[in-house]
């Protein structure tokens, strides 16, 4: 028996808390904001939960800085913190917050109750940040868990509204068939290497021939984890549960939980070389792109239209999964901070615009918006632009280095894919421009001031997307370091 | 001047100072005239500023001057490069120098959601300097796509009746065919490792460029596609009319007036810097279709009932001549083909002004509608006569030193060339002064234009810049020759030894 | 012998168990259809020679969770639920897909059986070994499940709860 090594250490030691600090500080904050929901005066004070869901990511964002100066594993190899995992931490904690400041309006408009909404919030990211740092495949799979129920949760939140709740149930029963596809293939994984620790399954696979069983494995992941990015074929939900879940929260879970799974996929795909990986990504990222795009050119719902541009969006990441390890990883990164970016500002607009019970969703609704409200109009063109891709915009280098990428592993038929369809994206994004700009306003109504909050939110975002075209080698230079780490 | 130092600065300057101006106005209170003179200074501004860039460039000193090379991102290799020789700074003053005008122009017909269309017009300044003082790649293709948008949006914003359409046209069309210049660029930076220029295209000549020899046919026509949408060549001319008909007058004079001009200034820079072998393998069709363009521009012109359209149509014509210009590969055309687009932006640049004052008044294009419009507006007729013969090309006229060093360049390319191209002088002055003649001669047919008010303050302040560069520019014209000359020989200077043969079809 | 015997039946028994649970209108039919499978599933364990498990499952799933299922049906009270006519995208992808799928796992499975056999007792059966791997090794993982407990139990409130709680309240104050 293990007893030796378990006199030598027999408890978690400080360094292991460490390690998790950031999810410690979001579920402490989870936990007294759940504690104190009953005890304050909702009618009074909707922000005072808000502000300490705030104060407890930006909490979480601090301990993430501290952290990354100690790198190392915790918890008897079960969590690794790095800078690929300090990255995804920093982001996925940066994205909560943002997504907490445009709520607040949002919140008090719809009348909702905030208290749970702003502990599932955090506890969400618990998942999250987990799903980033951990390399064991039982914790992945546990914290993947975490993540997809409290979104489930969250996308039910306008619970006045029918659709809402079918939002919810329906990515709950997709999302939960997903979720046994990923765990049969973690036990398949298991069957064929006898591990699920990602660092002994990679000497394993790396070691001897592959067995077959592991290309299984690998492909029932792939289906559970790219149902959960919205990759194609396993899209189908995307759009309604995008359209039924409130506007914030559809910001938050097309780029948190995603960034976690796009890191999950980027080790289990680069850092175990997934076999089989080539051929996977080759088809889903094709279809991804090609079937969220034509979605979209007819879509009337902006939040429908949103929906099937991220659907897209996922395919073009996906093309640097198939890239080689060390051009594809810094450029799926990039790809995520810049679309976090991007989707969560375009959502603050719609999420402002959309009013009391998100009445005004269709493009025609949008018709005038640059007479109506020139700042929200600016912002919004500013996200659209970024989603299109156009210079000294995130999104111009998102997809550059991803396609550059995929050009250097000689995929030159994904690429040609990548690049028509981009094209083709243009139209729709530009078709909302044009709503917004040139068709005159149906409704003249002056609409409410931007607070001060989602005014923030659409300025870090603006700038964000901004600051990553202009100046975008700080970050990759990181996310390659990071690709660095991850590949040892 | 200031030395060295303001050497290095001033593109950048004159660059962003008009995007800059734009920025603090978007947060400008929604006060129309102070907006309206806020924009006129800081147009005033940035053309003081690019004075500079003619004044002390060194003429005798070919390559790039007041260069700035600044590493801007490592991954890709990005800098920000920018310089100018003889063509490009005058196109940037020729930009300065309309931007203001625009201002003027628009100071009454835009009478709604003013902060933006002044935003806008200060955005594409911008862009379009940015296009002509690049030399980056990545730097000219981000400043290329800049100018589609704000473009767009003002045709879209504050055009006339199907403004929709032109505007989604005017994007697509442009946009559509950039992505294939796009394409050859991320080629040459995968095989040169660079985005800069004059890298490229020192590697190209010391054959340092790997699968060059096979893919040059293909870039070539790359970059060629777009800018032969933007100029636009025959046959992809149609998305001028419209975006001129719908769009508003400043954004007319501004399309016409410098947009265009990113097409030709590309094509000589781009198509003969980088692929001077596939520029002389192509030239004969690429005369021949700017011929085609001529010729065809011309009559269409002719039959236009609308008078800004006829002006779109004179345009496709006139910058058919720069295109012949540019692929006759002679001193004399290219140097007449730079001149020519300095002399196009101004005169139908003015043309655009004046029918956008007469639409301020009667809100029609259309020219039955007017006649004997010299008796109520005698200066505003003059005014017009003037840049209709400065446009048909009128010696001691700044329209005439352009094409006749274009057509003496084309005969020397090939005599063919140069009659055909003659004949589109003739057609000029034909669809142009029976124009001129249909709105200003005869009686007075409609009541209404009887009362017409003639040329206020506003508008001579305007038109007066317009006609006395117009005249300048026809009497002296080697004060730009003299500067452009030496760029225009450069230009061609890899050609060299092919310069003054004949090219055969 | 015996043993691959009898796990093979149980197993089908699970299997059957499961479609039946998928088929069966009535919920209390569905919740009696689960507590066969929960049951075989022990059994399974059992003869994989993880004794602890097995009694785990059986108390645990078989026996406390099934009883709250059937106590929660009983109290809602629910009833048979309509016949849909199913999605012909079901029929006529989705069953032959999962058809396939299968038929694929089981056949990489027989053919090439990866690289260890599992025998009884080759994988922690005791107690003690569980309780070592539980709060030792995957100790994160465990603890880490608390959360995912409470946000379920957050979430069955939160969409159980009356939407108008907040106008309520209102009205109240």
């Amino acid at each position: 028996m293990s007893l030796a090594f378990q006199a030598s250490q027999a408890l978690p030691r400080g360094t292991d808390y460490l390690r998790i600090l950031p999810e410690l500080v979001l579920s402490i904050f989870g936990m007294i904001i759940m504690v104190l929901d009953p005890v304050v005066d909702q009618r009074r004070n909707q922000k005072a939960l808000g502000t300490l869901a705030l104060i407890g990511s930006l909490a979480a964002i601090a301990s993430t800085l501290w952290q990354a100066r100690a790198p190392g594993l915790a918890f008897w190899n079960m969590v690794q913190v790095d800078t690929f995992s300090v990255f995804f931490h920093f982001l996925i904690t940066t994205i909560t917050a943002v997504v907490i400041l445009t709520s607040y309006e949002y919140m008090e408009v719809q009348q909702i109750r905030v208290g749970e909404y702003y502990a599932l919030i955090l506890f969400g990211a618990v998942g999250m940040c987990l799903m980033s740092s951990a390399v064991e495949l039982v914790l992945i799979f546990i914290a993947l868990e975490i993540s997809s129920i409290s979104t489930y949760i969250l996308a039910g939140f306008r619970r006045r509204a029918a659709i809402s709740s079918e939002a919810s149930i329906k990515y709950f029963l997709l999302g939960s068939f997903a979720t046994a596809f990923f765990l049969y293939g973690v036990a398949l994984m298991f069957g064929a290497t006898g591990s699920t620790s990602i660092p002994t399954i990679e000497q394993h696979l790396r070691s001897g021939s592959i067995p077959v069983l592991a290309y299984v494995a690998i492909a029932l992941m792939f289906v559970g984890l790219g149902f959960k990015v919205a990759a194609a074929p396993f899209h189908v939900w995307t759009p309604d549960v995008y359209e039924g879940a409130p506007a914030p929260i559809v910001g938050f879970m097309s780029t948190a939980p995603k960034a976690a799974v796009f890191a999950v996929l980027l080790r289990i795909m680069f850092q175990i070389h997934a076999p089989g990986r080539l051929g996977l990504i080759w088809v889903a990222a094709a279809l991804s792109m090609t079937l969220g795009n034509i979605g979209a050119l007819v879509q009337q719902n902006v939040k429908r239209l949103l929906a099937y541009s991220s659907i897209a969006h996922a395919g073009y990441l996906l093309v640097a999964f198939a890239a080689l390890p060390q051009n594809g990883i810094p450029s799926a990164m990039f790809y995520t901070a810049s679309y976090a970016a991007m989707n969560i500002g375009a959502f603050a607009v719609v999420s402002h615009f959309g009013g009391a019970g998100e009445r005004y969703v269709t493009l025609e609704d949008y018709s005038g918006l640059g007479r109506r409200s020139p700042v929200l109009a600016a912002a919004l063109t500013l996200f659209l632009l970024s989603l299109i891709g156009i210079p000294i915009t995130a999104g111009f280098f998102a997809k550059f280095y991803v396609f550059s990428a995929a050009l250097q592993a000689n995929l030159v038929g994904l690429v040609i894919i990548g690049v028509i369809n981009s094209a083709v994206a243009a139209y729709y994004y530009l078709r909302v421009i044009v709503v917004v700009y040139m068709h005159d306003p149906r409704d003249e109504s002056v609409l409410p001031a931007v607070p001060l909050e989602l005014g923030a939110a659409l300025a870090i975002t603006a700038l964000t997307t901004i600051y990553l075209g202009l100046l975008p080698g700080r970050v990759l230079d990181y996310a390659s370091r990071s690709a660095g780490d991850l590949l040892h | 001047m200031n030395g060295p130092s303001l050497d290095t600065i001033i593109l950048s300057l004159v660059t962003f100072i008009p995007a800059f101006g734009g920025l603090l106005l978007f947060f400008f209170p929604r006060r129309d005239r102070d907006i309206r003179v806020f924009a006129l200074v800081v147009a005033l501004l940035a053309f003081a500023l690019s004075l500079h860039l003619p004044r002390y460039l060194h003429r005798a000193q070919a390559g790039f001057q007041y260069e700035i090379d600044k590493p801007w991102i490592p991954t890709p290799n990005i800098h920000y490069h920018m310089g100018v020789d003889g063509v490009s700074s005058w196109l940037v003053v020729l930009t300065t120098f309309l931007t203001p005008l625009c201002v003027l122009i628009s100071w009454r017909s835009i009478h709604e959601r003013v902060k933006e269309f002044f935003v806008l017009l200060l955005i594409l300044e911008s862009a379009l300097i940015g296009v002509f003082v690049s030399l980056d790649l990545f730097l000219f293709y981000f400043f290329w796509e800049a100018t589609l948008i704000p473009m767009a949006l003002l045709i879209g914003m504050f055009g006339h009746g199907r403004r929709v359409y032109a505007a989604v046209k005017f994007f697509l069309y442009t946009m559509i065919a950039s992505v294939f210049m796009l394409a050859g660029i991320l080629w040459l930076y995968a095989k040169a490792g660079s985005f800069d220029f004059i890298t490229i295209q020192n590697a190209i000549r010391n054959g340092k460029v790997e699968g060059f020899a096979a893919a040059a046919p293909w870039l070539f026509l790359g970059f060629f596609v777009a800018f032969a949408v933007k100029v636009p060549l025959f046959p992809f001319h149609t998305w001028l009319p419209d975006a001129h008909v719908e769009a508003p007058t400043a954004g007319s004079v501004l399309l016409a007036g410098v947009l265009l001009k990113m097409g030709t200034y590309g094509m000589l820079r781009f198509n003969l810097g980088f692929f001077p072998e596939q520029s002389r393998a192509n030239a004969w069709w690429i005369a021949i279709l700017a011929l085609i363009g001529i010729i065809y521009g011309a009559l269409v012109a002719m039959v236009q009932p609308n008078m800004k359209k006829l002006i779109a149509y004179s345009s496709i014509s006139h910058l058919g001549f720069v295109v012949l210009g540019i692929f006759s590969f002679t001193p004399a055309g290219v140097a007449g083909a730079v001149f020519i687009m300095l002399a196009h932006g101004i005169s139908t640049g003015a043309l655009f002004m004046l029918a956008g004052i007469l639409y301020e008044r009667r809100h029609t294009y259309e020219i039955s509608e007017f006649g004997g419009l010299a008796t109520p507006m005698p200066r505003y007729a003059a005014f017009f006569l003037f840049i209709v013969l400065s446009s048909v090309g009128l010696p001691l006229l700044n329209g005439f030193v352009g094409e006749f060093l274009v057509l003496s360049g084309a005969f020397q390319a090939h005599a063919v060339y140069g009659v055909l191209g003659a004949t589109g002088v003739i057609w000029s002055a034909c669809y142009l002064l029976w124009m001129y003649q249909r709105v200003f001669f005869g009686k007075v047919r409609q009541p209404v234009n009887e009362s017409l008010p003639d040329l206020d303050t506003r508008e001579h302040l305007a038109l007066w810049p317009a006609a006395a560069a117009a005249l300048v520019m026809g009497v002296a014209p080697l004060l730009w020759l003299n500067t452009i000359q030496p760029a225009a020989q450069s230009a061609i200077s890899p050609l060299g030894q092919i310069a003054s043969k004949v090219i055969t079809p | 012998m015996l043993h691959l015997v009898l796990f093979l039946i149980f197993g089908a028994i699970c299997v059957a168990g499961a479609v039946n649970l998928l088929v069966q209108r009535h919920p209390i039919n569905s919740a009696l259809s689960l507590v066969a499978v929960m049951a075989s599933l022990a059994v399974e364990y059992l003869l994989l020679g993880a004794e602890f498990v097995a009694a785990v499952q059986v108390i645990v799933y078989a026996g406390a969770i099934m009883v709250l299922f059937v106590f929660v049906i009983m109290l809602l009270n629910a009833g048979e639920e309509a016949r849909t006519g199913g999605s012909r995208v079901a029929i006529l992808f989705g069953i032959p897909g999962m058809l396939a799928g299968s038929l694929l796992v089981a056949w990489v499975l027989i053919t090439h059986s990866g690289t260890q056999e599992v025998s009884a007792g080759a994988l922690p059966g005791p107690p003690r070994e569980i309780a070592n791997l539980l709060f030792h090794d995957f100790l994160l993982p465990f603890e880490v499940t608390s959360v995912l407990v409470l946000i379920a139990i957050m979430g069955a409130v939160v969409l159980a709860a009356r939407p108008e709680s907040i106008e309520q309240q209102k009205r109240e104050g």
